[in-house]
């Protein structure tokens, strides 16, 4: 098996269709753990990441054959794969749904304080936990580029082929949803005062 | 650089994404210059540290080993599958047996039918069939005999031959002059005539056919017209008996 720790993804998954178990087992262990978070960051639901994991590599074995090289890499495959299988649970179960506004409101807020770093002023976990939620409260297109982006370090290049879009297509949905993130976690009434003042904002210099 | 600029380059100066060290420096030197520009780097660069630290924290995370376990067992029963011999010649070879199995079915079905629609057995018939034909004999006593027992027949009756019982009938439509069936001549019949009340459904149950021998005279009881210049010999005939051991019926054989 140590021989094997240095084949590429495509190698191993080339044993792997060939029966090799040993092949499947380096090529889960491979890649399991992005696959599982990110599964885990869309749905936010621990049982439906598992469920989607499994999911995914029992695809992968099954339909392995229609992965080309030429096209990405295997990982972006296994993330397109988990993206769909993670979509059509989320629409099974409606939580696709946008949280209501009511639910804002128990995020914890970046901006807690009046200071200007109010984000050191929460413990981490706090932070950790406002930012997950915030993330979770995304719409699916934002979110999926958030996790991809910001979580799993994709880049918008793997991140196009995975969403079937165009880089370009990825940059502005980042930069929407890091806008939508910025609004969830700011304090309700500051986000309004500051909405109030879109007229200022927008009056910023131009020079 | 201006606040419109700096907002499309905003979120990348915040991620650290790289880019040119030129637009760099004009946005990060915007930034200083612009207060709300400075509180919008601050705010991105917030959502990055927050956004990494949840990165981080998740990063540890990994599916139960339970899913290995899962998939690898999935994956050995789908080789076994896959692996096992596909049994290909077993179907043509199925095949033919269920179409020999057909073939047995139907032909047992035709015998059992014809089984079942075979002659009435008649226990002289077994006798007669292990005897050769004899000729008929001429019965000594004049006097008509049209009752016989059917179970033991007289010898001077000659049992008629036997007849398929779907054409036990047939006879009463005939035409006059049909062949009888005999084994040793060629006979000449009239058709049945009546000799009491009776249709088809009463000789439903069975009956049984006599030959027996009468004076040419009794032709004339039954309206067929007689050669006078044979007027004392016999004429041969057929009387048909119910199972009720009634004569039903009489036939003229020549």
């Amino acid at each position: 098996m140590n021989l094997k720790n240095d084949l590429s993804d495509t190698e191993l998954l080339r044993s792997m269709l060939a029966g090799d178990d040993e092949a499947l087992t380096l090529l889960y262990r491979r890649r399991q753990a992005g696959v599982y978070r990110f599964a885990l960051q869309m749905s936010g639901s621990k049982p439906i990441a598992e469920d989607v994991t499994q999911e995914v590599f029992l695809f992968l074995m099954r339909e392995g054959h229609v992965f080309d090289p030429t096209r990405g890499s295997l990982s972006a495959f296994l993330f397109g794969v988990a993206r769909n299988f993670v979509l059509r649970r989320l629409r099974v179960e409606q939580l696709l749904a946008p949280l209501n506004d009511d639910s804002d409101e128990e995020l914890p807020s970046l901006h807690a304080t009046a200071d200007l770093c109010p984000l050191e002023d929460l413990t981490r976990a706090e932070t950790i936990e406002s930012v997950r939620r915030a993330v979770l409260s995304l719409p699916a297109k934002y979110r999926e580029v958030v996790v991809l982006c910001e979580l799993q370090d994709v880049s918008y290049g793997e991140t196009a082929e995975i969403l079937g879009c165009a880089i370009g297509t990825v940059r502005s949905r980042l930069h929407r949803a890091r806008a939508l993130l910025l609004a969830k976690l700011r304090p309700v009434g500051e986000f309004e005062e500051q909405a109030g003042s879109a007229s200022v904002k927008s009056a910023r210099c131009f020079a | 650089m201006n606040c419109q600029k700096f907002e499309t380059v905003v979120s990348e100066l915040a991620r650290g994404q790289m880019m040119a060290a030129e637009l760099r420096g004009e946005a990060l030197a915007h930034s200083d210059a612009c207060d709300d520009c400075a509180l919008r780097l601050r705010d991105e660069q917030m959502l990055t540290r927050g956004l990494q630290s949840l990165a981080a924290e998740m990063d540890s995370l990994e599916a139960p080993a339970m899913i290995e376990a899962n998939v690898l067992m999935a994956f050995r029963a789908r080789k076994e599958v896959v692996a096992a011999p596909v049994p290909q010649r077993r179907l043509p070879s199925a095949y033919w047996l269920v179409a020999v199995a057909a073939m047995l079915l139907i032909a047992i079905s035709v015998f059992v039918f014809r089984w079942t629609n075979r002659p009435v057995a008649d226990p002289r018939e077994a006798i007669r069939q292990e005897q050769p034909q004899e000729k008929p004999k001429v019965v000594e006593n004049p006097a008509p005999q049209l009752v016989q027992d059917v179970v033991a027949p007289d010898d001077d009756v000659v049992p008629a031959p036997p007849k398929p019982r779907r054409n036990r009938f047939a006879s009463l439509s005939r035409p006059v002059n049909n062949q009888v069936a005999n084994h040793v001549t060629n006979e000449i019949a009239t058709d049945f005539i009546p000799l009491s009340y009776m249709n088809a459904a009463s000789l439903q149950d069975g009956g049984q056919i006599v030959r027996v021998q009468l004076p040419r005279s009794a032709l004339v009881n039954f309206g067929l017209p007689v050669n006078m210049d044979r007027y004392n010999e016999k004429v041969k005939a057929d009387v048909l008996f119910g199972v009720d051991g009634t004569a039903r019926a009489i036939r003229f054989v020549q």
